[in-house]
């Protein structure tokens, strides 16, 4: 290929990919330099980072008034929790909506459609009067409790539907009708066809969940008060709160800390992201 | 393919419901006891529902509904009926506590130390359990060391043979159990109630050790519903100000700025369309709300598709290295990002500026604070159009492009006629969500310009304000919390927000219908 | 003080509050039937997650979580507060729990006392004291004010009100000025000689530039207010028996204009020694790091410059020339007990006694050092703490905060007519149109 039309029919795109690349990286750059900087502060950071030192992460780490491990392991919990439960009941639902026909399916995807419209953080005060209730019954389910806080996440258990459905609507039909002709159920179809199937999709929607359950920070600031309780997000947002020109650093060193799983999880997931949605059996 | 035995879906099935079952049946005591009525009704009516649902072979689109359909009623729709509720009272700051609790509040505030009183070292006893039985004080003087039993009948003096007195504290005496420290304290309902009747007043407890003689300056007339100040014998009745009520003097100054709970209908609502602090506003908001979201999508998906088709070629190598990257600002959580980039924004000390040799003052010009908004908001959302246009074009069946390509039809062809309709139907759910999401953005907002700038005449409205931070602004901002306006206004949005969604929903169905 | 240099964050949190009736528990077996998991993970032993006494069941609950004190206060406050309050705990044998609240803790303090889930104790500044009583939230301590003649005068009265003492307070904050020594070698007279000597420091390339002083682009009432009040703004007027009189609103009268017009000659289109680029995050840090000769800021700064190589100095804010002395806010951090404490005996020992003692006091000053409001101890760690005796001098013409519960609605307007006026507004529209806004604040139902 001669250099020209290389750059006619593929360099081009790495022109545009750098380009994009830079627009992303630069913030990114800037906080792995505030994280590596000794000094921790605003006017000491650039985007380049000048100094090595990894002062900010001990520092995260032996303070017991910000226990980090601790709003790490949290975290973690909550998105586990919360992304497993909302995968898979997204997942259920999809299949109701893209294989089953029933009375009310148009009026239940969009009574679906106009409810998940609802920012759930305008009913705050009165989720927040039904969790005080919960927790003088149930004190494990109450405010400062992980269980409690995803289960006020879980009000967005079928946040992935649409996606989800989306990919189901493309898988045959007619390997469901195959499967129903030697015998299967629908739970059958459900489980050991579509599913197995749609590992992609269900790999890019649960990156999904988990992307946003890390990062939700309103709901956490107010049902997470407790410092053992708190995850990432309300804890970091803590640290920068206090004193955001000294804090800096630590505020950097546990957003990478953080951003670090997520990071893991693409990279692990992207075999599926990027083995293509068309792969596999879908084509036979 | 083989099914699952039927035996283990069944025992399976059997477990679960059980569990369910069970679960229940242990709560409802502790409900009933608690008097929590509502909580046991909602209780069993999921249980009846998950029963009705998997206890049976029919209804089988229930079965695949029933849990996330559960869980968003639970957490979504009684949430946001409860809210529904809320926006009929005047809830909020100062109206937190019932008429009742106020009353006894301000009246237990008016105790004052009797002048020139003694102060006694306090034992507290008692003749019956620590926990209910009938309480005594056994009372020394702090500076004459006379000794005294206080009971609800009065002040008697106490023989020092009768007790035992350690430093100055009885710390024993035949017949009584004194409490300890952890018993006065699980004891304090019922100490804040108890008080040794004297000729001054009465002598009452003060923290662990101590008590003293302290007189209530004002009593309340349960028949009038009046308080009177037994001092200076003024009388503070009832007076509406506003959406509440307070007890209020002759000259009109309010007793206690605390009002109580009511339920005030309407007001709310009226309150939202007649005030023209609050209307003034509104038009220029909802205009930028609209061009907020429209904006804020129509870059994220421009850009994010862009990228995803220009790099979705085979030719092009390192296309892992480059979802990689492209994806950080998505593994990013998105408050550390708006935190970090609010502080490119400095004029002076900002990044941007620093960078560019610029000298825009990005967050104080209303203009340059909605550029740096949709930047931003650019920066966070085109990871995840990438990766949805990414997804969505790799499902588009590859023969149709092949298909294409031997019609003749070049690549840009192609990708308008075929590639990009079948692409719209699998994200345009998406790019609705996406709106959805973008409407009300109160984190980008908050975080990143506060919704400012601001102008000194109306410090409530913002340049780059959207409904969600304006109305919570109205109604946490200014007064404190109104909580029962916030409700009304919240209400208010999500007609709006649900108004908008329906629109969008019909044009998502042309659109599959054309397909 | 930090939280009164007013933030335009809503107090969100204020929102929240417990309301018994609607509810669901049911997801307890929904989630069994979902998830097939028990309750495994446990919250970290939070006490707020457990049943507040008083309600049918309480006190048989099977393991109560809950620490017998629990007192919410602030970093650097905890880590004096922690062992004082260990040490009471072994004496009388009782748990207790030191929660550290990163934001809005007077909000979060009021909302979780009324939903009957909140702490025992709480250290917030004297400025809680309005919204707290208009809310019922807080406790009378059974101190008089004969108790507290140990106490700095102003900061007594400040927890006073109707009679009654309403916290303990242990320490007071107020604007100073702190001047790097080695760019200015001598303490300003008046703001004309704090922009001249710093701007000449600025010219012989001591430092880049001669003020920190917090404006932001949403202004900051809070730190400004020294020079205005100076110039002869003033906020409220004051009623005979030198209280604040909520009906006099000073801003948008011909003194506010005359002393905004002083501010705008220091702004922007001025001599640029005040800029909205300076802010709550930058501008102790622009003192620190050395770029500025002066830095306008009060006790919580001292921890920082003391860490830093800068030499510096502290004095009270200068006046203009001609003009009255600068008068800050004078704040005053105290102990407060919550009215549905669950623990209200031992919270009222704790503060009343074990708190008001010099040693408890002196501890205090020791991990978070501002000055002590017991005058004994403000004297003994002024022998070895000059610094101290500095900061509570910059007091001397302060004026206490408001404490009024529409102060939320008042401080925004203020602070934003400010960041105008030094961004380089017209002074008089721009005083006239924050007054109307503030009357109507404090007017509003």
């Amino acid at each position: 290929m001669s250099t020209g039309r290389w750059w006619r029919e593929v360099g081009w795109r790495h022109g545009v990919g750098l380009v994009a690349v830079l627009f992303a990286v630069v913030p990114v750059a800037y906080v792995v330099s505030a994280a590596f900087n000794p000094l921790g502060t605003v006017a000491s950071t650039g985007v380049i980072p000048k100094h090595l030192s990894l002062e900010n992460f001990a520092a995260l780490f032996d303070d017991p008034a910000r226990p980090f491990a601790r709003w790490l392991l949290n975290t973690l919990v909550v998105c586990v929790v919360v992304t497993g439960v909302q995968v898979f009941c997204s997942a259920l639902a999809a299949y109701a909506f893209s294989r089953l026909r029933f009375r009310g399916r148009r009026g239940g995807q969009l009574s679906l459609l106009l409810i998940q419209m609802f920012p759930q953080f305008l009913a705050v005060i009165a989720l927040y009067s039904m969790f005080t209730a919960i927790g003088e019954v149930v004190p494990a389910l109450g405010l400062n409790t992980l269980l409690g806080y995803s289960l006020v996440l879980l009000g967005g258990s079928l946040g992935q539907v649409w996606l989800i459905k989306g990919f189901f609507d493309t898988i045959p039909r007619q390997l469901d009708e195959a499967a129903v002709v030697d015998g299967a159920g629908h739970a059958t179809i459900f489980f050991r066809i579509i599913l197995p199937l749609a590992r992609p999709v269900l790999a890019v929607t649960g990156l999904l969940a988990f992307v946003s359950v890390i990062g939700e920070f309103l709901m956490a600031s107010i049902f997470l008060t407790d410092t053992q309780a708190k995850t990432l997000a309300v804890g970091l947002y803590g640290i920068i709160a206090a004193d955001r020109s000294n804090n800096l650093g630590v505020f950097a060193a546990g957003a990478l800390l953080t951003a670090l799983p997520v990071v893991l999880l693409f990279q692990f997931l992207q075999r599926y992201i990027v083995g293509g949605l068309t792969s596999g059996s879908v084509k036979d | 393919m083989k099914a699952p035995s039927i035996v283990a879906t069944a025992v399976i099935r059997v477990l679960c419901l059980g569990t369910a079952v069970g679960t229940a049946a242990a709560l409802t005591p502790v409900l009933i006891a608690g008097r929590h009525y509502v909580f046991l009704a909602i209780v069993w009516a999921v249980i009846a529902v998950v029963l009705a649902t998997y206890a049976t072979a029919r209804a089988v689109p229930a079965k695949y509904l029933v849990p996330g359909t559960l869980l968003l009623i639970l957490f979504i729709v009684v949430p946001v009926l409860s809210t529904l509720q809320l926006s009929t009272t005047n809830y909020g700051d100062g109206t937190r506590t019932t008429r009742q609790e106020t009353v006894e509040r301000i009246l237990a505030n008016s105790v004052v130390q009797v002048p020139d009183s003694p102060k006694f070292n306090l034992s507290v006893a008692t003749t019956g359990s620590p926990a209910s039985g009938p309480i005594t004080f056994f009372l020394v003087d702090q500076k004459s060391g006379a000794l005294y039993s206080g009971t609800e009948a009065g002040l008697a003096p106490l023989e020092r043979s009768a007790v035992t007195v350690t430093d100055n504290f009885v710390s024993a005496a035949t017949g009584y159990t004194i409490l300890t420290p952890l018993q006065v304290n699980a004891a304090a309902d019922r100490l804040r109630d108890f008080t040794v009747p004297t000729g001054n007043g009465a002598i009452r407890q003060r923290g662990l050790h101590e008590a003293y003689e302290g007189r209530r300056t004002l009593q309340y007339d349960q028949g009038t519903g009046t308080i009177t100040n037994t001092v200076t014998g003024v009388r503070y009745t009832t007076a509406r100000e506003g959406d509440r009520e307070y007890f209020v003097g002759p000259d009109g100054t309010r007793l206690s700025d605390q009002s109580w709970r009511s339920d005030v209908g309407l007001a709310n609502y009226r309150r939202a369309f007649t005030d023209q602090h609050i209307l003034s506003g509104f038009t220029r908001i909802f205009i930028w709300n609209v061009v907020f979201a429209t904006a804020s999508v129509a870059l994220t998906f421009l850009v994010g598709l862009g990228l995803a088709v220009t790099l979705n070629d085979s030719r092009v190598r390192g296309q892992k290295v480059y979802r990689s990257v492209l994806l950080l600002p998505y593994a990013i959580p998105g408050f550390i990002s708006i935190l970090v980039w609010s502080g490119f924004y400095n004029q002076d000390f900002g990044l941007i500026n620093q960078i560019t040799g610029l000298h825009v003052n990005w967050l104080g010009s209303a203009l340059w604070a909605k550029v740096a908004l949709l930047l931003t908001n650019l920066w966070l959302g085109f990871p995840y159009m990438f990766l949805v246009s990414t997804g969505a074009l790799q499902a588009i069946p590859s023969d149709l492009r092949e298909a294409a390509s031997i019609d003749g039809a070049g690549g840009f062809t192609a990708f308008r006629r075929i590639t990009f309709p079948l692409l719209l139907v699998a994200v345009t759910p998406l790019l609705v969500a996406s709106f959805a999401f973008n409407f009300n953005n109160y984190n980008v907002i908050e975080l990143l310009t506060h919704g400012g700038p601001f102008s000194p005449g109306n410090p409530d409205a913002g340049a780059t304000d959207i409904l969600i931070s304006y109305t919570v602004r109205l109604a946490f901002g200014g007064n404190g919390a109104q909580l029962g306006f916030a409700a009304a206004i919240a209400t208010l949005l999500f007609a709006i927000t649900a108004i908008m969604a329906a629109a969008q929903y019909r044009i998502t169905r042309r659109l599959e219908e054309m397909n | 003080m930090k939280s009164t240099r007013r933030q335009r964050v809503p107090e969100r949190r204020g929102a929240l509050r417990g309301r018994h009736g609607l509810a669901g528990a049911a997801t307890v077996v929904l989630f069994a039937l979902v998830a097939c998991s028990g309750g495994g993970s446990d919250a970290g032993g939070s006490p707020d997650a457990a049943t507040p006494a008083g309600s049918p069941g309480a006190s048989d609950a099977p393991s109560r979580q809950d620490a017998d004190l629990v007192i919410w206060t602030t970093e650097p406050a905890s880590r004096a507060v922690t062992p004082i309050a260990k040490k009471f705990g072994q004496e009388n044998g009782i748990s207790v729990a030191v929660q550290v609240i990163a934001s809005d803790l007077a909000a979060n303090a009021i909302t979780a006392n009324a939903a009957g889930n909140g702490p025992d104790i709480v250290t917030l500044p004297n400025d809680f004291l309005g919204g707290a009583l208009q809310n019922g939230a807080v406790a009378p301590l059974s101190l008089t004010a004969d108790d507290l003649s140990a106490y700095d005068e102003g900061a007594v009265t400040s927890v006073t009100r109707n009679d009654q003492v309403w916290a303990l307070p242990y320490g007071t904050e107020n604007l100073v000025l702190y001047r790097n020594t080695d760019a200015v070698a001598k303490a300003p007279s008046t703001v004309e000689d704090l922009v001249g000597t710093g701007q000449a420091a600025v010219g012989k390339g001591k430092v880049k530039r001669a003020l920190a002083l917090p404006v932001g682009q949403e202004g900051d009432a809070y730190h400004l207010y020294a020079f205005f009040s100076s110039a002869g703004g003033s906020l409220f007027g004051k009623k005979p028996d030198g209280q604040y009189d909520p009906e006099q609103v000073g801003i948008g009268d011909e003194a506010s204009v005359k002393a905004a017009q002083k501010i705008a000659a220091l702004g922007e289109k001025g001599s640029k020694v005040l800029s909205r680029s300076i802010d709550g995050t930058n501008a102790i840090a622009q003192f620190t790091e050395g770029k500025s000769a002066y830095l306008v800021s009060g006790p919580w700064a001292l921890a920082d410059i003391r860490k830093s190589e800068v030499s510096y100095d502290i004095t009270p804010i200068p006046g203009f020339q001609g003009e009255a002395p600068a008068a800050p806010f004078l704040g005053v951090q105290a102990f407060w007990t919550l009215s549905n404490a669950k623990n209200p005996a031992f919270a009222e020992e704790f503060v009343t006694k074990t708190m008001n003692t010099p040693e408890a006091m002196t501890a205090m000053y020791d991990e978070d050092p501002r000055p002590p409001a017991r005058t004994d101890v403000l004297k003994a760690v002024s022998a070895k703490d000059p610094d101290m005796a500095k900061l509570a001098a910059g007091a001397k013409n302060a004026s206490l905060l408001p404490d009024f519960p529409f102060m939320a609605g008042v401080w925004p307007a203020l602070s934003q007519a400010f960041a105008s006026i030094v961004g380089g507004e017209d002074p008089a529209a721009t005083m006239t149109s924050a007054g109307t806004a503030i009357r109507s604040a404090v007017t509003a139902p």
